[in-house]
């Protein structure tokens, strides 16, 4: 208790010399004192979380390296060629969410409106750079923004953008929710501005993602169920339109086929990486081959460092391994939902609960697809696949994450 | 709470929850546990499948033993040249290759380039090259630094030593060792083995993995077989066949098999107009590839390919004839055992009997009357149709059947012949024709096996090849139990038969396969051909035939000879047949270890062996012959026996001559063989002696005999005393 005394003596003189704002800064300042200690009961982080994000992070990177490995000696002659970057994105991206986590989420509220911008621009900018050195077109693809000696997708900014102004927008409006002025048309027409362009980007995957998120942070930020309603009312329409009259329909009901047989397509449709992830994860049986002992790894299954790691990791670890991992992605959902519910303001919860919600998106449609739940799209693996900006943003989320968890009532003894 | 949430808010998320957990992780967990838990093993197939590339090592085919352990077939290894064009990266590299390549094995430069240049991992260059060939390669390819690219696979190549021997029952094996023919198509999969396999496991690019898995699985070799063939015995037989096609000018080839009666076991199955299975694509018989060579063109495809056929052609087992008269050992059999006659049952034959209208004629004019036993001697077809009458064709056919004649018997050997004959339905004219042995066909093997169990006490044997099976490692797999199928007459009904076939061999029309001391037991037999559409109708054609055993007192070895289409100076089984019958059964039942057992008559006239006294003092060693009642010549008037002419353990005749050499110079002497064909055994002996040599007899030396052959030419010098083995046969009255 002395030590705490003397601290306020210390700063005393300056709140004196600070004038009308004294008593503000007072507060910010006792609160970024209280951040320092990393497990308090106030102003620490949650615990269960923070260790989540680590074990899920270091088992990621040991399951990449094992995926990557046969892949990288191939095709680039270093078997490390994924994984170091990876570990020094991740170092680095462990850093930022430190940081991060010591920073008042609260300041981000200012930029919300910027963030979104930039995003807007950047993902004009994709387009608009097309077949440039900047945004160079891969795979009948263009999704990637070369600047300097970072590559990102801007898609992977838009989510986060989005999740904040949302959480923005409905921590001010939360009670006026219910009407459609506050309720539903600036969402929509954000989300119509971010979506729109990423499915321009030709990015199906990561405009449904985006859907899903904002329909999570709606439906949680209150508002009303019609409106779902009409959605889901609109969408099935859109659907019976392509049914109906797009020339696509065909193509579509062959991909359906292709997923539900995907050792017997139709002609035309190419399931060889849905096979091969099938064989891969059926190859595990209960226990699995043992860590670095996957076949299918050897240039068998596509890219095994990215989208379809899952496969790898059951085939390595078995059901039993794939059970741990999907576990421990449970618990850090339910953790980011506790600690979201408990933060101390809308803002707080709506941010949490939208960081949560983009990570169980992506973990459920990813294990998904490569289970052929679902037909095959690409999506990544939080922690798992290969991406080091992708890797970093994540970690930046769960900084922020984290930083919520130190304004909340949780209990974190 | 804390103060940023609402109800509405926990209420939401936690339905979110619900749903997520619910659904999503759900539908993940049920989709992992189908996969992984139900459907993995067949996924995890499915995966090694495309990884593991399999190279296919051949297993070496196992070796055929006689029953002595001679080697009759084996392989040896042979080398498969590959290429791998996808690891030859360069032109050059290609060009030198092709060209080394192209000099060794002796092809074209140009159609190996081409090979280098396939896009592929795999593709053949040449089979089975010699081991020589293979390091001729392994050097080119170390001298010019090629470390990838060429395979050189091991594979085997079968060998028969002893080339024409034994080759329609061995058989022989085409380019991937598979059984063609013969044992090695009956028992291929003892011989063949299980291929063993190399398995690499292969990224999906092709190339090895960086980090090898390779798993070798041993090739199994193929199991050994032992034959219950002798080689000895074999050799003897086909000598005998051979003998006996020049002697009768045979047309169409000839049979003999000798068995074991006890057991089954067949110790020799020669078939003539035999081939190489070194080279079985080669026709053996010049004189028909001449033929071929001068048919037109588009004929000789056929041409050839039938007389492919035949030679491969195992006429023991898959060749049917009509039996004749060695068929009636049966009918008598059947006639004992149903007691519708007994030895002395007495017929009358006057040259033949009308049947439901039709005559059917006795091969002489008639042999008056005469008793069972007498009817068998004189192998007369009135006698045995009146037993087939007396029988009935219901009881007839029981026998029949029960002798194995409506079945196939069994032997391990492809292509066994089928049988025709009438059912228990058949008319009297059939019935009487079938008593003695025509108009119904059966295998060479049906007949043997049927006088075996006559000789046996009844029973009807298995005949076999394989005595048993082991493996590459000598360790043995299977056994041969001798096996009967049934018991077709009783013991005491085939005693009386073998005495019966005693008396024939002694005194009937076998007398030609008579042999002193054997107690031989036998049935000749001429039958017409079964008349196919090619046939030469303007003469007749015939088989002859002999099928007998011995010893009579416990019969052991059987041997039936049979000769296609004899066109000498007769063709009758007991003249054709029985002669090499005798010569055969003289070398091997004593090689078989049968003792010989003389009666008074034999003795006086047998042969013995004489003893060595080269070396001793010339007075000792006369006196001791002296003693033994041989005559003594010396030659010379040294002290000691330089040498003796018929050497130490020969066979001479009792009371024969024994020549001594004293001195070098008297060594040098000596007489020419006289021609001893086409006398009496009187007349011969007389010949031989004045000529200074001596000779054994075998065939019918007893009765109207005449010499028909000498084991040495006439004309030939040698030494004084020399015994000369002269054939007699009877040449009148041998059916």
């Amino acid at each position: 208790m002395r030590s705490v005394s003397q601290r306020q003596q210390r700063a005393a003189p300056r709140r004196a010399a600070s004038g009308a704002l004294a008593p503000e800064v007072g507060k910010v300042k006792r609160r970024v004192r209280k951040k320092f200690k990393l497990f308090s009961a106030r102003g620490g982080v949650d615990r269960p979380l923070f260790y989540l994000i680590l074990v899920l992070l270091v088992i990621g990177l040991i399951m990449l390296f094992s995926a990557s490995y046969a892949y990288s000696y191939y095709y680039f002659d270093n078997s490390y060629h994924f994984i170091t970057p990876q570990a020094l994105f991740a170092v680095f991206g462990l850093v930022l969410m430190g940081l991060i986590s010591l920073f008042d989420y609260h300041h981000l509220h200012k930029f919300a409106f910027p963030l979104f911008f930039i995003t807007l621009g950047l993902l004009v900018a994709v387009k608009v750079l097309a077949g440039t050195s900047i945004a160079p077109i891969l795979n009948g693809a263009n999704r990637w923004l070369y600047i300097g000696p970072v590559n990102f997708q801007p898609s992977e900014v838009a989510k986060f953008a989005l999740v904040l102004i949302f959480a923005h927008l409905i921590s001010i409006n939360y009670h006026k929710m219910g009407t459609f002025r506050y309720g539903v048309l600036p969402y929509l027409i954000i989300l119509l501005m971010i979506a729109g362009l990423i499915l321009v980007e030709n990015h199906v995957s990561a405009t449904l993602i985006i859907l899903a998120i904002a329909a999570v942070m709606l439906f949680i930020g209150g508002v009303k169920l019609r409106w779902f309603g009409v959605a889901g009312g609109l969408a099935g329409v859109g659907i019976l339109y392509l049914v109906l009259y797009s020339d696509k329909f065909s193509y579509a009901l062959d991909r359906i086929k292709g997923w539900w047989y995907p050792f017997n397509p139709p002609e035309g449709v190419d399931t060889w990486q849905t096979q091969q992830s099938l064989m891969a994860i059926g190859s595990g049986q209960a226990l699995g081959l043992g860590l670095g002992q996957s076949r299918q790894k050897y240039l068998y299954l596509p890219e095994p460092q990215n989208d379809f790691i899952f496969a790898i990791v059951c085939e390595e670890l078995g059901f039993v391994g794939a059970l741990v991992i999907i576990l421990l992605f449970a618990l850090l959902i339910w953790r980011g939902i506790v600690v979201s519910l408990n933060a101390n303001d809308k803002f707080g919860t709506m941010l949490g609960i939208g960081i949560t919600a983009q990570v169980g998106i992506q973990v459920i449609l990813n294990i998904m697809v490569v289970t052929n739940s679902i037909p095959n799209t690409g999506i990544s693996l939080p922690f798992f696949s290969y991406g080091g900006t992708s890797l970093v943003i994540l970690l930046c989320e769960m900084g922020v994450l984290l930083s919520i968890s130190r304004s909340s009532s949780l209990d974190k003894t | 709470m804390a103060s940023g949430t609402t109800i509405r808010m926990w209420r939401r998320t936690l339905f979110l929850l619900v749903v997520m957990i619910g659904l999503g992780f759900g539908w993940i967990l049920f989709n992992l546990v189908r996969l992984q838990l139900v459907e993995g093993e067949e996924l995890r197939s499915m995966a090694l499948d495309q990884s593991l590339q399999t190279t296919s090592l051949s297993a070496q085919r196992g070796t055929i033993y006689d029953c002595n352990g001679n080697v009759l077939a084996e392989s040896a290894s042979v080398w498969t040249v590959a290429l791998e064009p996808a690891y030859i990266k360069d032109d050059d590299t290609r060009r030198t290759l092709a060209k080394g390549l192209a000099d060794i094995l002796d092809m074209d430069e140009e159609d190996i380039y081409a090979l280098t240049k396939k896009d592929t991992y795999f593709t053949y260059v040449k089979r089975k090259v010699e081991t020589s060939v293979r390091d001729e390669i392994n050097e080119f390819l170390e001298e010019n630094k090629i470390d990838r690219g060429v395979q050189l696979i091991e594979d085997y190549k079968r060998y028969y030593p002893y080339g024409d021997f034994l080759s329609q029952t061995l058989g022989f094996t085409g380019t991937d060792s598979q059984g063609l023919s013969g044992l090695e198509t009956q028992y291929n999969d003892e011989l063949s083995g299980t291929a063993g396999r190399l398995v690499t496991a292969k990224n999906a690019a092709g190339t090895d993995m960086p980090f090898e898995y390779e798993q070798k699985i041993e090739a199994q070799d193929g199991n050994n077989l032992v034959l219950t063939i002798d080689s000895n015995v074999q050799s003897i037989l086909e000598e005998g066949l051979k003998q006996g096609i020049i002697d009768n000018d045979v047309q169409e080839g000839a049979v003999a098999v000798l068995m074991n009666v006890k057991t089954g076991a067949i110790l020799g199955l020669a078939v003539e107009g035999s081939f190489d299975p070194n080279d079985p694509f080669t026709l053996m018989d010049e004189e028909v590839q001449k033929e071929i060579d001068a048919l037109p063109e588009d004929e000789q495809d056929k041409a050839y390919n039938n007389a492919l056929q035949k030679q491969w052609r195992n006429k023991a087992v898959s060749d049917t004839y009509y039996p004749g008269s060695v068929f009636k050992m049966c009918t008598g059999s059947m006639a004992l055992e149903e007691g519708v006659v007994t030895e002395e049952t007495r017929f009358t034959c006057t040259g033949s009997t009308t049947v439901a209208g039709e005559t059917l004629h006795c091969w002489t004019s008639g042999h008056g009357e005469e008793t069972f036993v007498q009817g068998l001697c004189n192998s007369c077809n009135p006698y045995f149709m009146w037993i087939g009458e007396q029988l009935g064709a219901l009881t007839f056919f029981k026998y029949f059947d029960a002798f194995g004649f409506t079945e196939k018997t069994g032997i391990d050997l492809p292509g066994e012949g089928t049988t025709l004959y009438h059912g228990a339905d058949m008319g009297p004219v059939e019935l009487a024709t079938e008593s003695f042995g025509q108009n119904f066909s059966i295998t060479p093997i049906h007949m043997i096996t049927a006088c075996a169990a006559v000789a046996n006490g009844g029973y009807l044997v298995q005949p076999h090849l394989v005595d048993h099976i082991e493996d590459s490692d000598g360790n043995i797999v299977s056994t041969t139990d001798t096996s009967y199928r049934r018991q077709v007459i009783s013991e005491d009904t085939s005693r009386r038969m073998v005495d019966i076939l005693h008396t024939n061999a002694t005194s009937g029309t076998a007398k030609n396969g008579y042999i002193a001391g054997y107690r031989i037991c036998g049935k000749t037999g001429t039958s017409q051909k079964i008349l196919e559409d090619n046939i030469d109708t303007s003469k007749k054609h015939y088989i002859a035939s002999y099928c007998g055993f011995a010893p009579a007192d416990d019969p052991e070895y059987a041997l039936l000879i049979f000769f296609d289409e004899p066109e000498g100076d007769s063709y009758y089984g007991g003249s054709v047949a029985g002669p090499v019958f005798a010569n055969c059964m003289s070398q091997i039942l004593p090689y078989l270890g049968v003792e010989p057992v003389y009666t008074e008559e034999e003795l006086s006239r047998l042969d013995t062996t004489v003893e060595n006294v080269v070396g001793e003092g010339t007075d000792t060693a006369k006196t001791k012959l002296d003693q033994e009642g041989f005559t003594v010549i010396i030659k010379g008037d040294g002290d000691k026996v330089l040498a003796q002419s018929p050497a130490g353990g020969e066979k001479i005749p009792k009371q024969g001559t024994v020549v001594l050499y004293t001195t070098k110079e008297s060594q040098e002497e000596t007489v020419t063989v006289p021609d001893l064909t086409g006398l009496s055994f009187s007349q011969a002996n007389e010949r031989a002696t004045n000529a200074g040599v001596q000779i054994c007899m075998t065939g019918a030396i007893t009765g109207n005999g005449v010499s028909q052959s000498q084991s040495i030419e006439a004309g030939e010098k040698v030494k004084q005393g020399t015994v000369i083995t002269v054939n007699f046969v009877e040449a009148d009255a041998v059916m």
